[in-house]
């Protein structure tokens, strides 16, 4: 359904995206997951066509950009409804710009954003969650069968996320193709195709299990152990250490496969003078995340991918 | 706590390069185009005569008249003409001298001549009658005494001859005559200017541009659509003026109302199409705002409105033909109080119509539909 070749765009000196390459399924909710800065919003805008790419190709439902508006729907990451217009004049101004006129499908967008309640308030006065339906709402008026979304929950209490993220698969339930960008690992999991973006450039494209297993051949090795200081500082020291991460009071590893495990509870005994196991586990998606994205050109970085 | 506002905004600013360069590069521009461009002093002012008596003495008068270098003679058939030219915009100023003149002065018998000037122009007319003295200073009058031998001696001689002076189309000089007609467009400046120059770029700062841009609208139909309203509500405007004009300050009526109406449109879509141009070069509100402020004032300066054309320096001349504005007060000043001829307006309709063709044709260039 959207297919893009080899897209680059370059701001000045900085290259922004750098020969990214894309082919989402029909129906597919496809995550394009990366840090701040990674190019995400530049990839999204490419794909619309609000900014041109300068190499690279891009066509949904096989038509160009251009051609393919009246089929794709857009949710940019701010909210760019107008603030000084009803909710029902946001909604009835973004479907007369697609020539649609049918108060029936708008209704019905309202009750389905529980906007119904609000429909002759300013959009201006919205909470930050409504703001975000109404955006959706928006973009859904003539029944796009592509979507794009650009951090659709940023900023977004967990219930109202849980309820977008429903509406999500309904909607891709419903046959249609949606493209969300997003930094939050949760999401990323709800995503059926993922590709991470770093610095620019695709640094893993596949399910999310897919994704997991880019870490290859490196170890993830867990244990119960709060955070102390001296003890990551010691295990970051180690050659072919490649992430040391802390959740709350679970300490988490990724190794290179030549790391001895034994190695490493000496060091935290060392320091901690306990005697810790340490378990082999299965990589989560945010091990490989952080791996993924961190600097490529790190000697300690190595894919599979 | 001030120390720290202050501070913030000084760096504000300065990561504004454009308005920086607004700030400094706009004053320093003006100063020195007013510096060069403003004068009082007129020259080469068209002159329209008619000389019947083709005499010594008419040519002494028309010399005197030529060689300050105030006005520039030509020469037309008959007396109407005159006053035509001078509808028609082609002359300021006329000069009528009767066939009996160098008769009358050989008999000592003070010959009047007649010295037309276009009353719409508030300081050019003041100028045109002042300067209008070089027909009758010592130099050209002096030769034109003649002695009889029985006379008495007198102690102050009689002028030669007599110029009277006429104040055409505004023979009262009313100052409202003079102005209002400019000053209605000068409003609409700057309600087009201000109320279109934000348009496009208040949509690209509350990002709802963004949001437009990836709808299938065209270029055409998203210009049009914000040229549409702010088109009709000018035109409201300037209607609403005109009214509180002709009700309460004495304004006169047009020679046509079909040609007043027609300023009117062509005139707004030329203001509201540069306010669209203004808006889509701007990166924020406040460059929108200097920019319209920097085509604001040198169009009140150099249009001829307050300072006559015929002052400024021939190097400055195309500016004042490149401001929109210089049109509208030419065509304004014919329809409400000379009575102009469309066909003498026609070059003036034509040119404002070229501004909105070209501000049009840039603004649509200008709006590339990518961000």
């Amino acid at each position: 359904m959207i297919n893009a070749h080899h897209l680059s765009k370059r701001f000045k000196k900085l290259l922004a995206v750098n020969d990214v390459s894309l082919s989402i399924g029909k129906g597919q909710i496809f995550g394009l997951l990366g840090p701040n800065a990674a190019g995400k919003t530049t990839v999204i805008r490419l794909l619309c066509g609000i900014i041109e790419a300068d190499e690279g190709d891009v066509l949904i439902n096989d038509l160009n950009t251009a051609d393919a508006k009246p089929i794709f729907g857009y949710v940019a990451q701010y909210f760019g409804q107008y603030e000084g217009l009803t909710v029902w004049e946001n909604l009835e101004f973004y479907a007369q710009m697609y020539g649609i006129d049918d108060h029936e499908r708008l209704n019905y967008l309202l009750q389905r954003y529980n906007l119904s309640q609000f429909k002759d308030l300013l959009a201006g006065t919205l909470s930050g969650g409504y703001k975000r339906r109404l955006a959706l709402a928006c973009a859904l008026a003539h029944d796009p069968l592509v979507l794009f979304l650009d951090e659709p929950t940023a900023g977004i209490d967990p219930v109202t996320r849980k309820l977008l993220w429903d509406d999500f698969y309904q909607l891709s339930a419903e046959g249609k193709t949606l493209f969300v960008t997003t930094h939050y690992m949760e999401e990323a999991q709800r995503c059926h195709q993922l590709a991470f973006i770093s610095s620019g450039s695709i640094v893993a494209n596949g399910t999310p299990d897919e994704i997991t297993q880019a870490l290859g051949g490196n170890r993830v090795y867990t244990t119960m152990l709060p955070y102390q200081p001296k003890v990551q500082e010691a295990l970051l020291n180690i050659k072919g250490m490649i992430l040391v991460n802390q959740f709350g009071s679970e300490l988490r590893m990724v190794v290179k496969p030549n790391v001895d495990k034994n190695h490493l509870e000496h060091i935290i005994f060392a320091i901690t003078e306990n005697n810790c196991k340490l378990e082999e586990t299965k990589a989560n998606l945010e091990d490989a995340f952080i791996v993924l994205t961190q600097d490529s050109s790190s000697p300690e970085f190595e894919t599979t991918t | 706590m001030i120390k720290a506002i202050i501070k913030k905004e000084l760096i504000q600013l300065r990561r504004d390069p454009r308005l920086v360069a607004l700030i400094i590069i706009m004053p320093i521009v003006l100063l020195t185009l007013f510096a060069v461009a403003l004068k009082l002093e007129p020259q080469n002012v068209r002159m329209a005569f008619v000389d019947e008596d083709q005499s010594f003495f008419s040519n002494m008068i028309k010399t005197g008249l030529w060689s300050d270098g105030y006005f520039d003679l030509y020469e037309v058939n008959d007396r109407t003409q005159i006053i035509e030219e001078i509808r028609a915009g082609r002359a300021k100023a006329g000069l009528f001298i009767n066939k009996d003149f160098s008769a009358l002065i050989t008999e000592n018998s003070q010959p009047h001549i007649r010295f037309f000037v276009d009353g719409t122009m508030p300081s050019l007319t003041t100028a045109m009658k002042y300067h209008s003295n070089s027909a009758t200073d010592d130099g050209v009058t002096g030769n034109m005494y003649f002695s009889d031998a029985d006379a008495e001696n007198v102690v102050i001689a009689q002028e030669p001859f007599i110029m009277d002076t006429e104040i055409l189309f505004n023979p009262d000089e009313k100052e409202t005559w003079f102005f209002l007609p400019g000053v209605i467009g000068v409003l609409i400046m700057q309600i087009a200017l201000i109320l279109t120059g934000i348009t496009v770029v208040r949509e690209r700062e509350k990002r709802t541009l963004e949001q437009l841009l990836v709808t299938p609208m065209s270029r055409t139909s998203f210009i049009i659509g914000k040229l549409m309203p702010y088109v009709i509500i000018a035109l409201l405007d300037f209607y609403f003026i005109l009214i509180v004009g002709w009700l309460f300050f004495d304004l006169p009526q047009p020679s046509s109302h079909g040609l007043l109406f027609l300023l009117a449109l062509v005139y707004v879509a030329v203001m509201i199409a540069l306010g669209l141009l203004i808006s889509l070069i701007s990166k924020t509100q406040q460059q929108a705002m200097f920019i319209a402020i920097f085509i604001i004032v040198p169009s009140i300066l150099l249009s001829g409105f307050i300072f006559p054309l015929e002052a400024i320096p021939d190097s400055i001349r195309p500016v004042s033909y490149a401001i929109p504005f210089t049109y509208f007060v030419d065509i304004i000043r014919g329809l409400l109080i000379k009575h102009t001829h469309f066909i003498d307006l026609s070059a003036s309709y034509l040119a404002l119509l070229g501004f909105v063709v070209v501000f049009v044709g840039l603004s649509i260039i200008k709006f590339r539909k990518t961000l």
